[in-house]
């Protein structure tokens, strides 16, 4: 590109065309710049003003866990399992299951089992600015989080509207984590996920912990049930 | 309860930086360096807000950008919980500033490309550098006719050239995956090269700011950041190839202002 001048037509020569009139480095420079602006610009005045507002809906997860803390007798050991199935070591740190017990209060409602309810507002998912924690469709619409993604700003952490938070910060690996319903368990040879098993739920040696598909109720009631039949009554247990 | 993050919010800025610096590099009007009365004008205006917006960027970039990764090293976390989002806002206001220097820069480039070519190493790279530095030393070497840049500078600028480029595409891939969703077996392999072009980054902005500020034989050319000008003495000691340049690009000037009011 340069910046000749146009040369006059030769009268002598009528038939020979004048050279056209180049674009020099400057005006492409300046036409680059322009254009860029004016679309990065113009896109976001358009997007905001004559695109409707996202509408966030994510499908509803096809499985849930459900708890009794009043059967659970506090041993851990889902916990435990929990960490070995998804990490390979027995870390109550790395569970994504969490059994919390207060020595203050009176039995049996001294513990209490904070397992992810897999909501179906998904704040957790809402948050992620990069997608790491996000709707598994593949697996029965789970919520969770890719590791590879993400980049550790820890908003799904805060977004948890229950008490403790269901997602948490894996220390050792550096990312966030979140009950998966054992979709992804490299060091257990069951299959789990919607249709499959849970290894929390598996080992429970009461059988504080059962699977459903249906949506739970939306509040404390519809996620920690009363799983004691008549022969808890026997052990002076309340089964109501 | 949940914090702004500006890099979700207004990405849109982070593609409109780069543009704005190209737009701005067109209606820029370059100064050549020349000699003027005891002093010699090195940076012209468009050079030193080159400089500034892509070193204060770069130096913000690094100090937010050393401090999110740590969490992810072996080292404890100095930032969490709100801080991550606050040092993330900080990181992405560096990148804006970056991204227009940059950018500014290089469209600069395009304009004038032999300023490029003088930022090149030339054969004299090893030659003259042991010469320069060994009579700093204390080795009796005579100074050589270094140019404009020195040719160890120039051998850097290599380095920085490289970092740029690596921190720039690395980058804009991690925005983009704030828009789009991005598979995580791609944004494995951009996070660590984002990480060891940061590091190449550190090992160049310190490198540069030791010789460039902090030791004081470059104190001279220091304040030609910011004012433009180094002394005639600098010059002619420092930078003799560059000296005699521009001695000879004057008297060509003058041979054909001289010939023209001839004619």
């Amino acid at each position: 590109m340069s910046e000749d001048k146009i040369h006059p037509v030769d009268s002598r020569n009528q038939e020979e065309p004048a050279p056209r009139e180049r674009v020099s480095r400057r005006d492409f420079i300046k036409g680059i710049g322009g254009f860029g602006l004016f679309a990065v610009l113009g896109g976001n005045l358009a997007r905001g003003l004559l695109l409707p507002d996202d509408v966030i809906a994510f499908p509803a997860s096809e499985g849930y866990l459900l708890v009794d803390s009043k059967k659970c007798q506090g041993c851990n050991t889902c916990m435990m399992a929990c960490s070995l199935a998804h990490h390979g070591v027995q870390n109550l740190s790395l569970s994504r299951i969490q059994v919390n017990q207060d020595p203050f209060a009176a039995w049996p409602n001294d513990k209490s089992i904070e397992q992810c309810r897999q909501c179906p507002g998904a704040p957790c998912v809402a948050v992620c600015p990069t997608g790491a924690n996000h709707i598994d469709a593949a697996n029965g619409n789970v919520r969770r989080v890719d590791a590879n993604k993400c980049i550790g700003c820890q908003r799904c952490v805060a977004a948890c509207p229950l008490g403790q938070s269901r997602a948490d910060w894996n220390f050792e690996e550096k990312h966030a984590q979140k009950c998966d319903l054992c979709a992804e368990t490299p060091h257990w040879t069951s299959k789990g996920g919607e249709n499959g098993d849970q290894a929390c739920k598996a080992v429970c040696p009461v059988g504080a912990i059962s699977f459903t598909k249906e949506i739970p109720l939306q509040d404390d009631r519809g996620y920690n049930v009363n799983l004691r039949d008549a022969s808890w009554a026997q052990l002076s247990y309340p089964t109501k | 309860m949940h914090d702004q993050l500006l890099f979700s919010s207004a990405v849109w800025l982070v593609w409109a930086a780069p543009f704005l610096g190209v737009f701005a590099a067109g209606f820029t009007r370059r100064r050549d360096p020349h000699i003027s009365g005891d002093k010699v004008l090195r940076h012209d205006g468009a050079a030193i807000l080159e400089h500034w917006t892509h070193g204060v960027g770069t130096a913000v970039l690094l100090l937010s950008g050393i401090l999110l990764g740590l969490r992810f090293g072996f080292t404890p976390s100095f930032v969490s919980g709100k801080d991550i989002a606050l040092w993330m806002n900080i990181h992405f206001v560096a990148v804006i500033v970056f991204l227009f220097g940059t950018f500014y820069y290089a469209a600069n480039t395009v304009l004038s490309s032999h300023r490029f070519a003088e930022h090149l190493p030339t054969k004299n790279a090893f030659q003259f550098t042991k010469q320069h530095y060994g009579k700093l030393l204390g080795f009796k070497f005579d100074m050589p006719a270094e140019d404009k840049y020195f040719e160890s500078e120039k051998v850097a600028y290599l380095l920085a050239v490289a970092a740029t480029l690596g921190v720039i595409v690395t980058g804009f891939v991690k925005v983009v995956a704030h828009m789009v969703s991005v598979p995580g077996w791609v944004m494995g392999p951009v996070s660590l090269l984002h990480d060891i072009s940061t590091v190449a980054m550190l090992t160049f902005f310190l490198a540069h700011v030791f010789f460039a500020a902090i030791a004081p034989f470059s104190w001279p050319v220091l304040s030609s950041m910011f004012t433009g000008y180094v002394s005639l003495e600098q010059a002619q000691h420092e930078h003799a190839g560059w000296y005699a340049r521009l001695r000879g690009d004057r008297e060509q000037e003058q041979a054909e202002s001289e010939e023209r009011d001839v004619a």
